[in-house]
């Protein structure tokens, strides 16, 4: 009877995506994410007194040349090391693309599989064979599993393998293999690496992604973290998830749907925030706020956007401190059909000229034009991977003159609204 | 909509409190409430009674959340009344009046039109406050057209500032130059971060080889040091001796040289600058006043060598008007060849002309050819007249041979045509066809339904098995009686039931036989009963045993046979004896069983009697049975009786009463059938008959008569067609015979018309002659020709005309000529004799020369005065300034001690050199005392003097050198450290650039929010403006002419008229005009209170165009005229009285001396006036 760790796409180091810090955000919370989940992995490998643990590709970020982030690595492998549990690597298209794979010493407890060709590998006392390849370059596009040496009879036999399989949704189709194939093999568990999402593929054998151990940005939401795995003596193999991470990404849908004025709207995220919260007691959550539905607040809330996200955000500090972060409020509201009519007079032709002008594309361009001074100034980071920013899409234009339109009219009638 | 009565139930400090606003046609109503008695709280109320009561108000001091209550009676524009009640609360606060049952918004939205709160409170709505910001709006705004215009017809007073706030925002984040707005300020941020990511993060290098080189470095750095020291200190004592020995030497010089100026008197500071001023001005004086004197001397002379110009001056006038006829003269001078060479052209051409009309003439006589303008106009009107007679005569001489040719060609075209054949009689027969068409149609609907009736017969009888029978014989049968069916059928049913009853007690009784025998076989077998006759028997046998014995005895013969009988009928018994006693024994024996079994022989015995009866009883039954089928059998040949007419084999009577009802349907359908069959032949007949007719009248146009197969519809439809056919014909002959006539009358106008002409042409030829006899023309000339004459006299009389105007002209210049020598003659005479023979225009020309040179003279003449007056002046200035100089000089030689100005120099080179020597000196002494460390100048001074200078280079050299290299060394190994320390530092496994790399994407994460928000603000001011500009060109001409009639009242005339302009950049305002046109006053010109009526004149405008196109929404108004005069107030009270007619104004006010106002002005039919409190 033995156990292991299996865990992949830990990504040291690399940075939590766009969070913008707000008065009140547990801004000490987030830091080091990917470190501290890392630690929590180390952590449980001693905890549970495992047999060894399994990386499966993808301990850096690709463009990461800190030559800290190995160091660092290397002294949490120094922990393991202490406690006589060997580490299993195989390098992932992240790390065949990283500075620090190529120049880092690793302790003697880390094995690092070769790219040129499989390996196995075989441990002092345990009838346990490890087989893997790493990958050699930062797109592999071949089949790495069809190489892989067969089953060694006698033995529990694990593959670790770095893979797209037969392609995942956003991920490089890396190392493609069929399900069919890894079957074939003949091996007891196939520890795979490079999508995020967990999944366990198949149960016999065990063919199991586990994750990446940390959410990075706000779709890689619930939890993370690594598979534990039991093997041995009368019992049937079993597998049980540990979460490590340190920041969960959730997405908090509020249903705005009948909400009398922005108040009620807040007043219903609370009760949202308090679910979650106890759902996730221990970690700090990092809350996409969706506030959807038909309601009469839609004008209210339309009108001033960040006052209302501000509003949502000190809610969350108040009730939630340290163990939430509201990443992004996004309106999705509309208005009740009864506020639908349209006035006359000077307003309505504002309204009207609203309503030609997010149906004429060329318009939609002219209206992007004005910023194309601001275009000219925003730097490279800005552009990588935003959909808040697309000037040049009357799509997105439009959504704009949707949020401009309520956010005018208040403007326009500011007067004893409250009285 | 409309209020009819708002009811304050329980809000603020009323209760039940109704004000009552029905009155009116719309009406203005005035709620007048003095300071505390609810005014603002009725205002709120009224919105809050539209739109629900905000959970935060100000209005629950009395009455509790729970119990507010708002109620009031609206009307709509289409005329519909709702009475609601506004409560406070979460939800379905509307109430119906009772206050139980809730009311849906929609029901009241209903009413509203789409105004929402916030556009009621706005365009519906307006306060002091509004008209105080509209008004700072205007004059801030400098009269922006487009924004005013906009915020007349939107109630928004504050464009302008929503406007700057747009800005305001989008500059706060983002400007194109600026550094500190958010996202300049992040993205210089971010690009810091960059740089400092880049330094923090590190390429992958050996540690060890660092840690390693660190360590060497830092021990052979102490061992330098230490050396570095010792030679550092020596050097430094060697250097400062070195150094004192030229100080030494350049302080023994400073003193000799001080002993040489010892009595030297100080001068100031800038004494030499004042003395060489002094001088430099004094020579200046001297100079100036040397140069006035010369060039006063050099004027005079000037002057006297001038001319004087006084004569011809004098008769400047005369010569330059000379001068300027001069010109003129020449040109006429260069005309008159060109007038003489025209006038002589002109005459060379008349004569050509002449000659080539009449030869014998000469120019002088030509003008007995004139030709007089009525002659004239008679030869051209009779020109024309003959063109219109030849142009006339020549189409009807073409149009007579078209006329025939076409007449020719329809003549051509009707003997083609065939000739119609008669149709009358086919008409009247296809008339008769039509009408029977109808019949037709019915006789096959009516053989159908034959067909059909006959078919159901046939089934039905096939069915009642009467197939032998036709038709028309089954009318005839003789069908029995229901009531003779049911009484046979009672019969059978008693016969059958008598048969069965029979039956039944017959099977009874053999059932009882039959038991009976059983039983008596279950006796027999039991024990054979012997029976009485059973014992007769046994008797008689043994009577008969007892004679043959007793014959026997008797001896009688007995034969053997009878004895042998007897014997045998005992068995057993072999003699007679034997068989004789046997029958005693059997005798008695049955005797002894008949008196033994006496109830088995009884039972027996009636067992017997049994049988018989039962017996006989069978036998009666047969006989019963037998006649009773007997009679059935009867009654059935009696049934079938009654069916034999019908032929038909009867069954069971109830069957044949459903049969009977089949027959007497069968008989009316085939009644029916042969009632249709008659109507078929009818129908048939007249249908043939009208065929007939028809196929007769077609026989005699030699048609068919009958095409296989045809219908009367068809045979119709050939008629119809052969009738149409030969109409069509005969229309075409008449067309043709019509147009044939047409153009024989068209022939005969041609000739007659062709004939009159040429009537006309004789006598215009008589005309002619007459007409052209003065030209000397032939009578048989053309008009041409004539034509061409009368033009070529034309032009001969146009030429000779014009030749005499050049001649006119011509003596006139001769004229002017002459008199213009005269006049200079006389002129040179009188100033310059020398010129009286020269030509005139030389002469007059040199006379304008002379005169000129004149005028230069004199110019000169004054110039040269003016100046030798300045000379003067000058001349007197230098002496006085050179005076005050000397002054000065003597003061300054007693201050340097000397006698003489030209002293003065030296003294202050003395002063000079004494005051540089001293401080040179102090300088020195300091520099001693600082080499020397702090010892004393003196003490120090012998000191160094004690050393050899000559060997201190040598030393201090070779310390140098050693110094530069151990501290290279030391650098060297300095750097080597710094390096290695930063490398490894930064290679401690730390997060400092991971931590780095999160701060950007935090400020990424911010800079995204912050850009889309400018993206908002942008397109937000942009689309705004797009819209203020678009809603200017719709709605500027309306509103403008509106608002600028309210101003002028408003403004009690004092402004006529507000329009556009445009303000020096080009941009439309809005300016005031004052009465008459006279003054324009933009409205930065106007005073507060106006740009205040001014707001509100555009307001109502913009409200009243609102108001053409929109159902009416009540006007709040809320005390706006506080700061408005009297008479001004009057007049913006009157507005709103104009503009109750179109919609409800509700006027809420604190100051009782508007409503006084309003009483006293307005129309009291409009005017409604409500006290609060």
């Amino acid at each position: 009877m033995f156990k292991f760790i299996h865990a992949a796409d830990i990504h040291l180091d690399s940075p939590l995506l766009k969070l913008d810090a707000y008065e009140g955000a547990p801004v000490g919370a987030i830091r080091g994410a990917t470190r501290r989940a890392f630690e929590n992995l180390v952590q449980t490998a001693l905890d549970e007194k495992v047999a060894f643990v399994l990386i499966a590709g993808d301990l850096y970020d690709g463009d990461w040349k800190d030559y800290n982030t190995g160091l660092y690595f290397v002294s949490q492998m120094g922990k393991l090391r202490e406690a006589g549990i060997p580490v299993f690597v195989v390098a992932g298209n992240h790390d065949a693309a990283s500075t620090i794979t190529k120049s880092l010493r690793l302790p003697e407890n880390v094995r690092l599989f070769p790219a040129d060709q499989p390996a196995t590998a075989r441990m002092k006392g345990l009838d346990v064979a490890v087989h893997g390849q790493s990958f050699g370059s930062p797109a592999v596009t071949t089949d790495l599993s069809r190489l892989y040496p067969p089953a060694v009879p006698g033995c529990f036999n694990i593959g670790l393998l770095h893979t797209c399989v037969n392609g995942r949704e956003g991920h490089a189709p890396y190392a493609p293999c069929t399900l069919d194939a890894l079957r074939d093999k003949g091996y007891d568990y196939w520890a795979l690496g490079h999508v995020h999402q967990r999944e366990v593929l198949l149960e016999n054998p065990w063919v199991v992604f586990a994750g990446n151990t940390q959410g990075r940005h706000a779709r890689e939401t619930g939890p993370k973290g690594c598979m534990l795995v039991s093997v041995g003596g009368s019992e049937p193999l079993s597998l049980d998830f540990r979460p490590l991470d340190v920041v969960r990404w959730e997405v908090a849908v509020i249903d705005a749907g009948g909400a009398g004025r922005g108040y009620d709207v807040v007043d219903r995220f609370r009760a949202t925030l308090s679910a979650l919260l106890a759902r996730s007691p221990d970690v700090l959550s990092v809350a996409r706020v969706l506030i959807d539905g038909e309601t009469a607040a839609h004008d209210e809330l339309q009108a001033d956007p960040e006052r209302w996200a501000n509003e949502i955000r000190s809610v969350a500090v108040d009730e939630g401190g340290d163990h939430v972060w509201v990443e992004k409020v996004k309106l999705r509201t509309r208005p009740p059909v009864a506020k639908l009519a349209k006035p006359d007079g000077a307003l309505g032709e504002l309204l009207s000229l609203m309503d030609e002008l997010a149906a004429d594309p060329e318009a939609l361009r002219g209206l992007g034009s004005e910023l194309s001074e601001l275009e000219k100034k925003l730097p490279r980071e800005f552009r990588e991977g935003t959909d808040g920013w697309r000037p040049d899409e009357p799509g997105w234009l439009a959504g704009m003159l949707s949020e401009v339109r309520p956010m005018l009219v208040q403007r326009l009638l500011r007067k004893r609204a409250a009285e | 909509m409309k209020i009819l009565r708002l009811d304050l139930i329980a809000c603020g400090p009323f209760t039940d409190t109704a004000i009552d606003l029905a009155a009116g046609t719309e009406g203005l109503h005035i709620v007048y409430g003095p300071n505390e008695a609810g005014k603002s709280s009725a205002l709120r109320a009224l919105r809050h009674l539209l739109y629900g009561i905000p959970e935060r108000t100000p209005d629950a001091f009395r009455h509790p959340f729970s119990k507010m209550r708002i109620g009031a009676v609206l009307k709509s524009a289409r005329g519909e009344a709702l009475e609601v009640v506004r409560r406070k609360g979460r939800g379905s606060t509307l109430r119906h009046a009772d206050d139980k049952t809730a009311i849906e918004e929609t029901e009241l939205q209903h009413f509203l039109n789409g105004v929402d709160a916030d556009l009621f409170a706005t365009m519906f709505g307006i306060g002091y406050e509004d008209l105080v910001r509209g008004g700072r709006e205007i004059i801030q705004g400098g009269g922006d057209l487009g924004r005013l215009i906009f915020a007349a017809g939107s109630g928004a007073s504050n464009l302008g500032v929503v406007l700057d706030e747009l800005q305001t925002d989008a500059d706060t984040l983002f400007r194109p130059t600026g550094q500190k707005q958010k996202i300049n300020e992040a993205v210089g941020r971010l690009k810091q971060h960059r740089s400092v990511l880049k330094e923090s993060q590190l390429p992958g290098q050996e540690w060890a080889r660092h840690d390693r080189a660190l360590k060497t470095a830092q021990a052979q750095k102490t061992g330098v040091e230490e050396k570095l020291g010792i030679a550092q200190r020596k050097l430094n004592r060697l250097q400062r001796i070195a150094e004192a020995h030229p100080v030494m030497a350049r302080r023994r010089e400073i003193l000799k040289g001080l002993e040489a100026v010892a009595g030297a008197a100080l001068l100031p500071e800038g004494f030499a600058n004042r003395r060489t001023e002094a001088l430099t001005r004094l020579r200046v004086s001297e100079s100036e006043r040397d140069q006035a004197l010369a060039a006063l001397s050099n004027l005079r002379m000037s002057v006297a060598g001038l001319e004087d110009p006084a004569m011809l001056l004098d008769q400047a006038e005369g010569i330059e008007e000379l001068h300027q006829e001069l010109g003129s003269q020449r040109k006429a001078a260069k005309d008159r060849i060109a007038l003489e060479t025209r006038r002589n052209t002109l005459r060379t051409e008349a004569r050509q002309i002449l000659r080539s009309l009449r030869e014998d003439l000469t120019i002088e006589e030509a003008e007995r050819l004139r030709v007089r303008k009525p002659e004239a106009v008679r030869i051209q009107e009779l020109g024309a007249e003959y063109e219109r007679i030849a142009t006339r005569i020549e189409s009807g001489r073409e149009k007579i041979p078209e006329y025939t040719r076409q007449i020719a060609g329809v003549e051509a075209r009707l003997s083609a045509l065939a000739k119609p054949r008669p149709v009358d009689a086919l008409k009247a027969a296809l008339a008769l066809g039509e009408e029977a068409l109808p019949l037709e149609q019915q006789l096959k609907s009516v053989c159908t339904e034959k067909q059909a009736l006959r078919q159901a017969c046939e089934q039905s009888r096939a069915r009642l098995g009467l197939s032998a029978t036709s038709l028309e014989e089954l009318g005839r049968l003789q069908a029995p009686a229901v009531e003779t069916i049911r009484i046979f059928e009672d019969r059978f049913d008693s016969l059958e039931r008598r048969l069965s009853t029979l039956a039944e007690e017959t099977r009874k009784t053999a059932v009882s036989l039959s038991e009976t025998g059983h039983r008596l076989e279950e006796v027999r077998l039991e024990r054979e009963v012997p029976t009485e006759a059973d014992l007769e028997a046994a008797r008689k046998l043994r009577g008969r045993g007892w004679g043959l014995i007793a014959r026997r005895l008797e001896s009688e013969a007995v034969s053997a046979d009878e004895q042998q009988l007897f014997v045998r009928s005992f068995p057993g018994a072999a003699s007679l004896s034997a068989a004789f006693a046997a029958s005693i024994d059997k005798s008695d024996a049955l005797a002894d069983r008949l008196r033994r079994e006496a109830d088995r022989v009884a039972v027996k015995a009636r067992l017997l009697a049994d049988q018989a009866a039962f017996t006989e009883q069978v036998k009666q039954l047969g006989e019963e049975l037998a006649a009773g089928r007997a009679e059935k059998a009867a009654a059935a040949a009696e049934w079938a009786g009654v069916w034999r007419p019908l032929s038909a084999t009867p069954r069971s009577p109830r069957e044949m009463r459903q049969w009977l009802q089949d027959f007497r349907t069968l008989v009316e359908k085939a009644s029916e059938a042969l009632k249709r069959s008659v109507q078929c032949e009818a129908l048939q007949a007249e249908v043939d008959g009208a065929g007939s007719e028809l196929g007769r009248c077609l026989e005699a146009m030699a048609e068919p008569s009958a095409v296989e197969a045809e219908t009367l519809s068809g045979r119709v439809k050939r008629v119809r067609s052969i009738v149409a056919a030969e109409e069509q014909l005969g229309r075409q002959r008449e067309e043709l015979v019509r147009e044939k006539t047409r153009f024989e009358n068209e022939l005969e106008s041609a000739s007659s018309r062709l004939q009159a002409n040429e009537g006309e042409l004789r006598r215009w030829q008589k005309d002619w002659e007459q007409a052209v006899k003065p030209l000397g023309l032939a009578a048989d000339v053309r008009p041409g020709a004539a034509n061409a004459v009368m033009e070529e006299l034309k032009s001969l009389f146009d030429k000779l005309r014009e030749a005499e105007v050049l001649q006119q002209r011509l003596d006139g210049i001769e004229r002017d000529a002459e008199a213009f020598m005269r006049r200079v003659k006389a002129l040179a005479s009188a100033v310059a004799a020398d010129l009286a023979a020269r030509p005139a225009d030389e002469a007059a020309l040199e006379l304008q020369r002379r005169l000129t040179g004149a005028r230069q003279t004199q110019s000169k003449r004054q110039t040269l005065q003016k100046q030798s007056d300045q000379a003067q002046v000058k001349m007197q200035q230098a002496a006085v300034a050179m005076a005050e100089i000397a002054a000065q000089l003597k003061g300054m030689c007693m201050e340097a001690g000397c006698r003489l100005s030209d002293d003065l120099p030296e003294a202050e080179r003395r002063s000079a050199q004494r005051l540089q020597l001293e401080a040179r000196l102090r300088h020195e002494n300091e520099r001693l005392l600082q080499l020397g460390g702090g010892t004393a100048v003196d003490e120090f001074v012998s000191e160094v003097a004690a050393i050899d200078p000559d060997g201190i280079a040598g030393d201090i050299e070779r310390l140098k050198e050693q110094i530069q290299q151990i501290s290279a060394e030391k650098s060297e190994l300095d750097q080597a450290i710094g390096r290695e320390n930063a490398e490894l530092s930064r290679m401690d496994g730390g997060d400092r650039a991971a931590v780095i790399a999160e701060e950007m994407q935090s400020i990424l994460g911010g800079l995204e929010r912050d850009v889309q928000q400018y993206a908002r603000l942008k397109i937000a001011t942009r689309v705004l403006n797009l819209a203020i500009e678009r809603f200017r060109q719709k709605s500027q001409g309306p509103i403008l002419k509106r608002a600028s009639n309210r101003f002028s009242r408003i403004t009690c005339g004092s402004f006529e008229d507000v329009r556009a302009d445009h303000d020096p950049d080009g941009n439309p305002v809005l300016v005031g005009v004052r009465p008459g046109g006279k003054e324009i006053v933009p409205v930065e010109g106007m005073s507060d209170g106006t740009a205040d009526q001014l707001f509100l004149a555009l307001r109502l405008a913009g409200l009243e165009h609102y108001l053409d196109e929109n159902e009416p929404m009540p006007f709040i108004v809320d005390d706006i005229l506080i700061k408005f005069d009297n008479s001004r107030a009057a007049a913006a009270l009157q507005a709103l009285a104009e503009i109750s007619a179109k919609t409800q104004v509700i006027f809420f006010t604190h100051h009782r001396h508007l409503v006084e106002l309003a009483v006293t002005r307005i129309d009291e039919a409009v005017l409604f006036v409500h006290g609060l409190g």
